[in-house]
């Protein structure tokens, strides 16, 4: 069984696409996206007359009607979401952030919907599975919409067979300095896993989806930021921020397989005793889908792996 | 939740909390990698001090020129790094741009076999700059004449190493702060070094040096002339600074890459930038790196030229090289590298004082040293996440967070090759290439990044760099264009001329013949290895049911 794996996408059109089409690319039996599916920035797409204005990585621009969609998909492609408003609705928004707030998940919901029906047409005729489990960076709300696809599974909380072999996912995550939608103390999070891994009957074939990467390895260094957010010593600095109580889980059960992402500079591969433990990075910015190949089979359990830059 | 604005005020961007929204990080901590790379004093002192071997040659023009031409790489790269942030650099874009295969020889050959010659030449750095100098200064000549002989050379070697592997367990924020560290008390040798330069008169450096001759050497009369007697005996008499013949000083480049060519070494580590996208800020980090060290390098030059002399300058390097590499060449007065630092300490009748002016000029080493396999890891690591090499080498201890896998990779085969500098010093001729050896390997980055917008459209159109044109041709093509040339110039100067050393082939008429069948062989040698490992890899892979050609084919996106 070929398992496909990728996570981070953070609302890439472009690479929500790319994930899909790897099932056929890769020959994969199984699409795993690990988390933080939503995108981090709205982009106002200002109504001026017969034009739109709007700025994309600094740079300013106004197109004309028949435009506004090529523009609006180049947004898209970022992973932004693009929103046409006009200077009244922009100076709204910015007195009121929980107007803010609101047209977030609405924007996001809309997004991970279309996203879910892209699925269902695409893999109609497929008997690939499909499974997602939001991270922290996705608000709840998206669980529903995920819930309701009729082509994606939601992997949350959850312990799933697939082909012999037993999931269990969360995308929760331990406390970061941006207080996103899914974080919890690390006792927290443990007491969360606790279900799950009860429901685990054999350990060596089993596949943690945790998005958070183990502490202390080299899937969870970050640059290391001061009180502002601002990163320390041109950015080069790195310092451990992954989560105890995952890095525990691991260390106890030793699955056979455990994907995390979340820390998109900790592109790698480790081994924490019997587990191989995975983060493919993440690259959505530059419509890259950084993702693993883990090739399963009954004897063996993992009979090879492969990172790859789609 | 935050908002990005325009100049009327209004708001381009509305952010939500997420994972990663950091403020700007400073250019400044950035530029000290590139500054420390681009190292003035140790590979900038010693490399110039060959110079001597093109007299007509105008220094001060070929170091601007240089700085020039080597500015069209940093945009080359910085460009690069904004469109790409990899870890692992060279070795990731060449695969994704050229292919694995090539990506693989080129980045392995410069930033891994290569990396195992500059160890000796790192030794040699420490002891004509630290050791050899300090004890001759504190009147240790047996600890002097220790770290010349075979065994003072291994030592240095192994010295490097364990400062270097010590370095690399800090990680990068402990490199940090050692970098910091050394180079505001560095900066201020420096400036007390120049501040003696330029308050002093010619004559007190003459007086001064034949004072210290004899009392440190002992040598006897006026050593400041029979320093320049000696030289002339060799060969290189009467060279003025305002010597300028165009070729002689286009000839000079290849000298000066030894250390300006390397404002770009630490491009491998941006994979671990957060906010390495932003292409101004990695071009002023690397930029300002270069062209202060330009800028004071140019200072340097015209207090030599005002104080010591530059006849007397030539004359020193030239009379010190000429005696352990012509034979019956006569020796200098002062039998020791002539350190511009401990010249210039002279002027000041203290050897406590000279002592301590070396010390502290010594942290410009090691400041430095820690860039010595830092890259080289991240370029290991590349490779063995892409299954090309084995998983070990990726390895880090859970506990110290040591890449010890990595740093076998490196150590091993650089103590053999430091016991072969030390004690077979015929082969020392590999050693000239080692500069360019990394040179092809950017040739290959500059050819890559010249196709990049054909080759990987894509990763162009979607990266901040694909508004940068000139008359509608992208400016990372028109770099990297010029950025080729000029390694080509300087591959062609290394591989047919005779004054660098480096010579591969010599080209007399119709005949052709084989300089340095040894430095060739070992080359080659390098070169197949890493062909080897490629082809090897490939096919215990495939066997294993991995295709290493699908690791950089872009899955289709409709």
């Amino acid at each position: 069984m070929r398992v496909f794996y990728a996570t981070d996408l953070h609302g890439s059109e472009v690479c929500w696409r790319k994930f899909l089409n790897a099932a056929k690319f890769y020959d994969a039996d199984v699409l795993i996206c690990g988390g933080d599916m939503t995108g981090k920035a709205m982009i106002p797409i200002v109504e001026d007359g017969d034009s739109y204005e709007l700025t994309l990585s600094g740079v300013s621009q106004r197109v004309g009607r028949d435009e506004v969609a090529e523009v609006e998909s180049q947004v898209q492609r970022k992973g932004y979401y693009p929103v046409r408003m006009t200077s009244a609705q922009v100076a709204e928004l910015e007195k009121d952030p929980q107007k803010v707030q609101t047209l977030f998940t609405e924007q996001m919901c809309k997004t991970v919907e279309r996203w879910m029906q892209l699925a269902a047409d695409k893999m109609k005729d497929s008997k690939v599975r499909i499974f997602v489990a939001p991270g922290n960076d996705d608000e709840m709300e998206i669980d529903e919409v995920i819930a309701n696809a009729p082509r994606v599974e939601l992997a949350e909380g959850k312990m799933i067979d697939i082909g012999g072999y037993e999931m269990i996912s969360s995308g929760w995550a331990n406390p970061t300095p941006w207080h996103t939608y899914r974080e919890a103390p690390e006792e927290e999070l443990a007491k969360r896993m606790e279900p799950m891994l009860r429901e685990i009957k054999d350990m060596s074939r089993a596949i943690f989806n945790f998005h958070p990467p183990p502490f202390g390895t080299a899937l969870d260094e970050a640059p290391a930021l001061d009180e502002n957010l601002k990163p320390l010593h041109g950015g080069r600095a790195l310092r451990h921020v992954g989560s105890k109580a995952v890095r525990e889980a691991i260390d106890k059960y030793q699955p056979m397989l455990s994907l995390h992402g979340h820390i998109h500079e900790g592109k790698g591969i480790t081994r924490l005793g019997k587990t191989l433990a995975i983060n493919p990075g993440s690259a959505y910015e530059e419509g890259m889908l950084l993702a693993s190949i883990i090739e399963l089979e009954p004897k063996k359990g993992i009979k090879n792996y492969q990172l790859v830059n789609g | 939740m935050a908002t990005t604005t325009t100049e009327t005020a209004r708001p381009t961007l509305f952010l939500r909390n997420a994972t990663g929204l950091v403020k700007a990080w400073s250019t400044f901590d950035a530029f000290l990698y590139a500054f420390w790379s681009v190292n003035l004093v140790t590979l900038g002192l010693y490399g110039m001090s060959f110079v001597y071997t093109i007299p007509d040659g105008q220094l001060l023009g070929a170091v601007l020129l240089t700085g020039v031409l080597v500015t069209f790489l940093v945009i080359t790269y910085a460009q690069l790094v904004s469109a790409m942030p990899r870890a692992g650099g060279d070795y990731a874009w060449q695969s994704r741009i050229l292919g694995g295969g090539v990506g693989f020889v080129l980045a392995i050959t410069g930033w891994w076999f290569t990396l195992w010659l500059w160890t000796p030449i790192y030794a040699n750095i420490l002891i004509v700059q630290f050791f050899a100098p300090l004890a001759y200064t504190l009147g240790w000549t047996g600890v002097a004449t220790f770290f010349s002989s075979q065994w003072g050379v291994f030592v240095s070697c192994l010295i490097v190493l364990a400062f270097v592997s010590w370095v690399i367990t800090l990680g990068m924020e402990g490199y940090a702060k050692i970098q910091r560290f050394c180079f505001w008390l560095g900066m201020g040798g420096l400036v007390v070094m120049l501040g003696l330069l330029l308050f002093s008169t010619h004559q007190a450096f003459v007086d001064a040096f034949n004072r210290e001759a004899a009392s440190l050497f002992g040598a006897s009369g006026n050593a400041y002339q029979a320093t320049i007697a000696a030289a002339a005996k060799g060969g290189t008499s009467g060279v003025g600074f305002g010597t300028f013949g165009i070729t002689s000083t286009f000839l000079l480049l290849p000298f000066l890459a030894f250390y300006l060519l390397w404002p770009v070494w630490g491009a491998t580590l941006y994979g671990e930038v957060r906010g390495a996208k932003e292409y101004r800020k990695v071009f002023n980090a690397m930029f300002w790196g270069l062209w202060v060290t330009v800028v004071l390098v140019a200072v340097i030059i015209l207090l030599i030229v005002k104080t010591i002399g530059w006849d007397f300058y030539y004359a020193a390097n030239a009379s010190y090289w000429n005696s352990i590499f012509v034979a019956g060449s006569p020796a200098p007065p002062v039998g020791i590298w002539p350190y511009p630092v401990m010249l210039a300490g002279w002027l000041v009748g203290n050897h406590l004082f000279q002592a301590l002016l070396i010390v502290v000029m010594g942290l410009w080493f090691f400041g430095w040293a820690g860039t010595l396999f830092l890259s080289s890891t991240r370029v290991i690591f590349a490779a063995a996440f892409d299954r090309v090499l084995p998983e070990f080498a990726a390895n880090i201890s859970s506990k110290r967070r040591v890449p010890y896998g990595a740093l076998l990779f490196m150590i091993v085969p650089a103590i053999l090759i430091s016991l072969a500098w030390s004690f077979a010093p015929s082969i020392q001729t590999w050693f000239l290439w080692a500069t360019g050896v990394i040179a092809i390997t950017f040739l290959g980055t500059s050819i890559a990044a010249a196709i990049l917008p054909w080759r990987r459209k894509d990763i162009f159109e979607n990266s901040p760099i694909s508004r940068l044109r000139i008359a509608g041709i992208p400016v990372i093509t028109v770099t990297g264009v010029v950025s080729a040339i000029f390694l080509l110039f300087m591959l062609a100067e290394w591989s047919f001329n005779v004054i660098y050393g480096t010579q591969l082939l010599d080209v007399t008429g119709t005949k052709i013949h084989v300089s340095n069948p040894s430095t060739v062989i070992y080359f080659a040698g390098t070169y197949l290895l890493a062909i080897a490992i490629y082809v090897v890899a490939r096919v215990v892979r495939k066997r294993q049911g991995i295709d290493l050609a699908r690791i950089h084919r872009e899955i289709p996106v409709e």
